[in-house]
């Protein structure tokens, strides 16, 4: 009745409470999940605004108020599982953990997840090589420091002990030939070799084999998969 | 016989092109000039413009051959771009084949000599190298076929060599992270642009190749020996 005395109902039960952009949110999630299926299915390269604003139920307009264009929307669907795999990863061991231990917990989650989840892997490992083989190098931006922090948490320089990138490099060649041979749900069957891919540029051969054979034992003792 | 025209400039494919007019070579010869050119010619023009930018018309202008010519040699651009690339991977592949699997030499030797092979074939054509890495990992869906298979034909050749007396390896699948080592450190040094300096990685290459079958001061050893 009174609704140009707003100030009434301010602290009431009527005051909106949800965030401002709730709604923004939900809908640039509902695209970058358009992208990772329609990716999935026929790839970067064939995956049109069309494709995307269908499977979303979306508009044009929506789709181009969030993103410029289909590139600026697959960057960000790169960043957003980038930072999905990150946090899993530094909440898959507890600060009470070796390094090297934490190392494999970390690696344990990320394989277990991608995984579970095949449309990511395939688009990290496949498409986004195909749209900019540049990309390597944003993978590494987020593995490689979280890796080495695992190890200078007591403070100090990590001496290396050979090159991460590399290691890094070794374990993007296995996770691309698991997923081209076409079953990505046995990534898990690696984790042998990428736990010790994980510990041997920061702790050697020896602590990296000791590691890799943990892995092999008991492949559940890290945090389970964050599923679909 | 008809006189070829000079070839001044070798790198001009179209120089290449047989003379117009009645020449009365065999069918069979004029169509593996073409083919050969348009090959050449498909691994010039993608190295350069990337893959998907290339277009079949690219092709014909370096290579000097005639759409018609062109799509009775290939279905399209993928299946040139395809035929290329197996002819250079099988002529790698005889080549790493012939310094791994010959001679008396101990394992580790032939590994030095086999890597060495590949850097200088790298080398030797930085093209056809950038060509069969970086720039066949943005053709699309078949690219994971062909990386499927090219990658276990090089682990089973790995597996394949190893000394009969040597002990097994504590990873199950260190010939697949040894492989994987070699064409993660090529790719990147020919993304960079610096394939044609890859022969000073030997040492550091046959080191990360070593390690996962032989520890690191085993590894250090052979790599430095």
């Amino acid at each position: 009745m009174q609704k140009h005395r707003s100030s009434d109902i301010g602290g009431s039960v009527l005051r909106p409470s949800t965030p401002l952009d709730i709604g923004r949110q939900a809908q640039r999630q509902r695209i970058i999940d358009a992208m990772i299926e329609s990716c999935a299915e026929k790839t970067f390269a064939a995956t049109t605004i069309t494709d995307i604003v269908g499977r979303a139920r979306i508009s044009r307009t929506t789709f181009y108020k969030q993103f410029d264009d289909k590139r600026a929307c697959f960057d960000a669907t790169l960043d957003h599982c980038l930072e999905q795999l990150r946090e899993l990863a530094a909440t898959a061991y507890s600060p009470d953990d070796a390094p090297a231990d934490a190392a494999r917990k970390a690696a344990t989650a990320v394989i277990k997840d991608l995984a579970a989840r095949p449309g990511v892997a395939q688009l990290l490992t496949g498409d986004a090589i195909a749209v900019d083989p540049g990309v390597v190098e944003r993978y590494r931006k987020v593995t490689i420091p979280a890796l080495e922090g695992l190890w200078a948490r007591e403070g100090g320089e990590v001496e290396l002990r050979s090159d991460p990138r590399l290691a890094f490099g070794q374990a993007q060649v296995l996770i691309l030939n698991q997923i081209s041979i076409g079953r990505p749900e046995d990534l898990p069957e690696l984790l042998p070799e990428i736990v010790y891919l994980a510990v041997s540029p920061f702790a050697g051969h020896d602590e990296a084999i000791r590691q890799s054979r943990l892995a092999q034992e008991d492949p559940d003792d890290a945090a389970t998969t964050t599923g679909g | 016989m008809p006189q070829l025209p000079p070839v001044d400039n070798p790198e001009d494919l179209r120089q290449w092109r047989l003379p117009r007019g009645r020449h009365g070579l065999p069918r069979e010869l004029v169509e593996r000039s073409q083919r050969e050119r348009l090959l050449a010619a498909v691994v010039r023009v993608t190295v350069e413009k990337g893959y998907e930018a290339t277009t079949v018309a690219d092709i014909l202008g370096e290579a000097g051959v005639g759409r018609e010519s062109f799509y009775e040699l290939f279905d399209d651009k993928l299946d040139c771009t395809l035929a290329a690339h197996r002819i250079l991977l099988d002529d790698l592949d005889q080549r790493i084949r012939g310094a791994y699997t010959e001679g008396e030499d101990p394992w580790a030797e032939r590994v030095k000599k086999a890597l060495a092979v590949t850097l200088e074939w790298c080398a030797a054509d930085p093209e056809a190298a950038r060509f069969v890495t970086v720039e066949l990992s943005t053709i699309g869906p078949p690219f994971r076929a062909i990386f499927q298979t090219e990658f276990s034909r090089f682990v089973t050749m790995v597996d394949e060599g190893l000394d009969d007396d040597m002990p097994s390896p504590e990873l199950a699948r260190a010939a697949s992270l040894a492989v994987g080592a070699t064409i993660a450190r090529i790719y990147e040094e020919v993304f960079l642009g610096r394939g044609a300096e890859l022969p000073r990685l030997l040492p550091e290459l046959t080191y990360g190749f070593l390690v996962p079958f032989l520890g690191e001061d085993a590894a250090r050893a052979a790599a430095d020996g």
